[in-house]
């Protein structure tokens, strides 16, 4: 596993330092866009509809729209000048029952081991979850930006989820043509929560898989193996490369014919030539 | 001249010389299966310091220190720990204090320190920009396909044939091989790189069922893994002779194209048995030493250049 990050969890007066690693994996097929004609994969430029030409990089700032077509320019200076110092902590603030919290809340996962000096201290605070039943609520930084976190225990390790900030979840209030109390039968009630019971079972997640993924994944490698292949023009770097190893081969032999050629008048030097000088001549005029 | 002086707990200090090291726990098991023990270790390291030197001497080590065996837990140390006797000797680059294997005793405190893989910088430390040799790592995707690495090394072997250049194989003591070609020390990290790609994707391209350059293990498939960014400052392999922390004392071993033709396990070259294989066929890795030591890559990096001017 990749180490995304190394910091430490500050638990009152202790401190473990750790290791972080992402959890979980997105698994989706990517596709890349292609010009249909040709195959080339397309190119994405930015342009300036006013001065009608591509902008490149270094001329593009950053603007905030608050309201229509009226901007204030931020530097990036200015950003990094307010951007919390990433001081690599995850500061433990309280615990609390982990089903206090709402899945809505959480966003990804991170696996965290610890570090060569953090073993001892690692285990007291994994232990010590284990017997509290407890969950820690914790400040984090990651890449400068600043999180709210649940740092809990996944089989024998702890984890650490990083939730959303309550603003950033928005209200039901919201959610358009939600019902209210309506009368219901209560018949029809019995029957809906018999059908729950008869579909219930335990969570089993090895039960699901994607299948939309799978079959996407075979389509692809039929394709391939059925040699129902794009090539993009321009971009046959396969071929390009055997091609110049062919010509340098070619190359090297004739080089070696000449150099025999040469040797055969004055056989008595015939060593000497082809081995150091012929080099270092060489040498001195590709430095 | 080694002497010993046994001393209570089975500790004891060996004097090599004028130093007088402490041997600790000389007992310890470092490869418990193999009955492998720390002093074992250490008298494998004494009788294997004539070849393993030369490879070793004025080269930055990375170490990986075992202090309870190659099933406890491990360590990376690069820089020269404080409690170090100060006749080690060190050197300083790019903020660490990396420590230069360059003698017995060395060697013998590094044995005592558990430190069971030698991992050396490609170049020395007097030329940082300029490796010795192009090196090529090749890494199976799936272990037990010793076979498919021993293919494609031999494609490979063709093709540096072809090009007239001379290359000495070595097991990496895991699971991987590694090419070496002996070059005049002027060439830098970037040119050799450019060569080290050029070759990386022939091979790859000639051979796409069998070899990926791709960076991701998820990725790789069951494909070997031509790392052609290994060859870089900084980074290292195990020298050849070094031990590996693997069960049966694994060591990276220098191997004939014969061999490679007729085939092998990278298991079948043990501590219990180098030191007879290396009495028997001599140090194979000489050969990048000898006369084949000043190879040039000129003509080769010209064509390069010339056709990506093109």
């Amino acid at each position: 596993m990749h180490t995304m990050w190394k910091g430490s969890i500050s638990f009152g007066l202790v401190n473990i330092p750790i290791k972080m690693f992402s959890a979980t994996e997105d698994k989706d097929v990517r596709f890349r866009t292609l010009h249909k004609e040709c195959g080339t994969p397309i190119k994405y430029t930015k342009t300036c509809p006013i001065c009608d030409r591509e902008v490149q990089n270094e001329e593009i700032v950053k603007g905030y729209e608050y309201e229509p077509g009226r901007f204030v320019l931020v530097e990036n200076e200015e950003i990094d000048a307010i951007t919390p110092e990433t001081r690599k902590t995850i500061e433990i603030l309280d615990f609390v029952h982990l089903e206090q919290i709402d899945p809505i809340y959480f966003d990804k996962t991170y696996f965290l081991s610890p570090q060569e000096t953090g073993d001892k201290a690692y285990s007291l605070l994994r232990e010590a979850m284990r017997r509290a039943g407890k969950i820690a609520i914790a400040k984090i930084t990651i890449r400068s930006k600043e999180s709210l976190a649940a740092v809990r225990l996944y089989e024998n390790c702890i984890v650490m989820e990083t939730i959303f900030y309550p603003d950033e979840v928005r209200s039901v209030e919201h959610v358009p043509g939600l019902p209210g109390n309506i009368a219901l039968n209560e018949s029809e009630m019995n029957m809906a929560i018999q059908l729950i019971e008869n579909l219930a079972t335990d969570f089993n997640p090895e039960k699901y898989t994607d299948d939309y993924r799978n079959k996407l994944l075979e389509l692809i490698h039929a394709k391939i193996e059925g040699e129902e292949v794009q090539e993009a023009p321009n971009v046959p770097r396969a071929a390009k490369v055997v091609d110049l190893m062919a010509a340098l081969q070619a190359s090297l032999d004739a080089t070696r014919q000449d150099k025999k050629e040469k040797g055969k008048g004055t056989a008595s030097t015939q060593a000497a030539e082809t081995k150091e000088p012929a080099k270092k001549r060489k040498r001195k005029a590709s430095l | 001249m080694v002497s010993l002086l046994m001393k209570k707990s089975d500790e004891f200090d060996l004097e090599i010389g004028e130093y007088k090291l402490r041997i600790t726990n000389p007992k310890k098991f470092l490869w418990p299966e193999d009955q492998i023990t720390k002093l074992d270790y250490i008298h494998y390291l004494i009788a294997v310091a004539p070849v393993i030197l030369p490879y070793l001497r004025d080269r930055l080590l990375t170490t990986i220190r075992y202090p309870d065996g190659i099933h406890g837990k491990s360590f990376y140390q690069k820089n020269r720990p404080e409690h170090a006797p100060e006749w080690i000797e060190t050197q300083y680059w790019r903020e660490t204090n990396y420590i230069l294997p360059n003698n017995l005793e060395t060697l013998i405190w590094l044995g005592n320190q558990a430190c069971l893989e030698l991992h050396v910088s490609f170049n020395k430390y007097q030329r940082e920009r300029f490796p010795t040799e192009l090196v090529f790592d090749l890494d199976p995707t799936d272990v037990e396909n010793y076979e498919l690495v021993l293919e494609v090394a031999g494609k490979i072997k063709e093709v540096l044939d072809s090009l007239g250049l001379f290359s000495q194989a070595k097991t990496s003591g895991a699971s991987g091989l590694q090419i070496y070609i002996p070059i005049t020390e002027h060439y830098t990290y970037d040119q050799t790189r450019k060569l080290n790609k050029f070759i990386a994707e022939y091979i790859a391209s000639k051979n796409p069922q069998q070899v990926t350059l791709e960076r991701l293990v998820k990725n790789r498939g069951t494909k070997l893994y031509f790392d052609y960014l290994q060859h870089w400052e900084g980074r290292t392999l195990p020298a050849p002779y070094s031990t590996r922390a693997r069960k049966g004392g694994t060591v990276s071993t220098p191997v004939t194209w014969d061999e490679v033709k007729s085939g092998f396990r990278p298991t079948d070259f043990t501590i219990l048995n180098i030191l007879e294989r290396i009495k028997n066929k001599g140090d194979l890795f000489s050969s990048i030493t000898t006369e084949k030591k000043e190879q040039s890559l000129d003509e080769l990096l010209a064509f390069l250049e010339q056709k990506q001017l093109d």
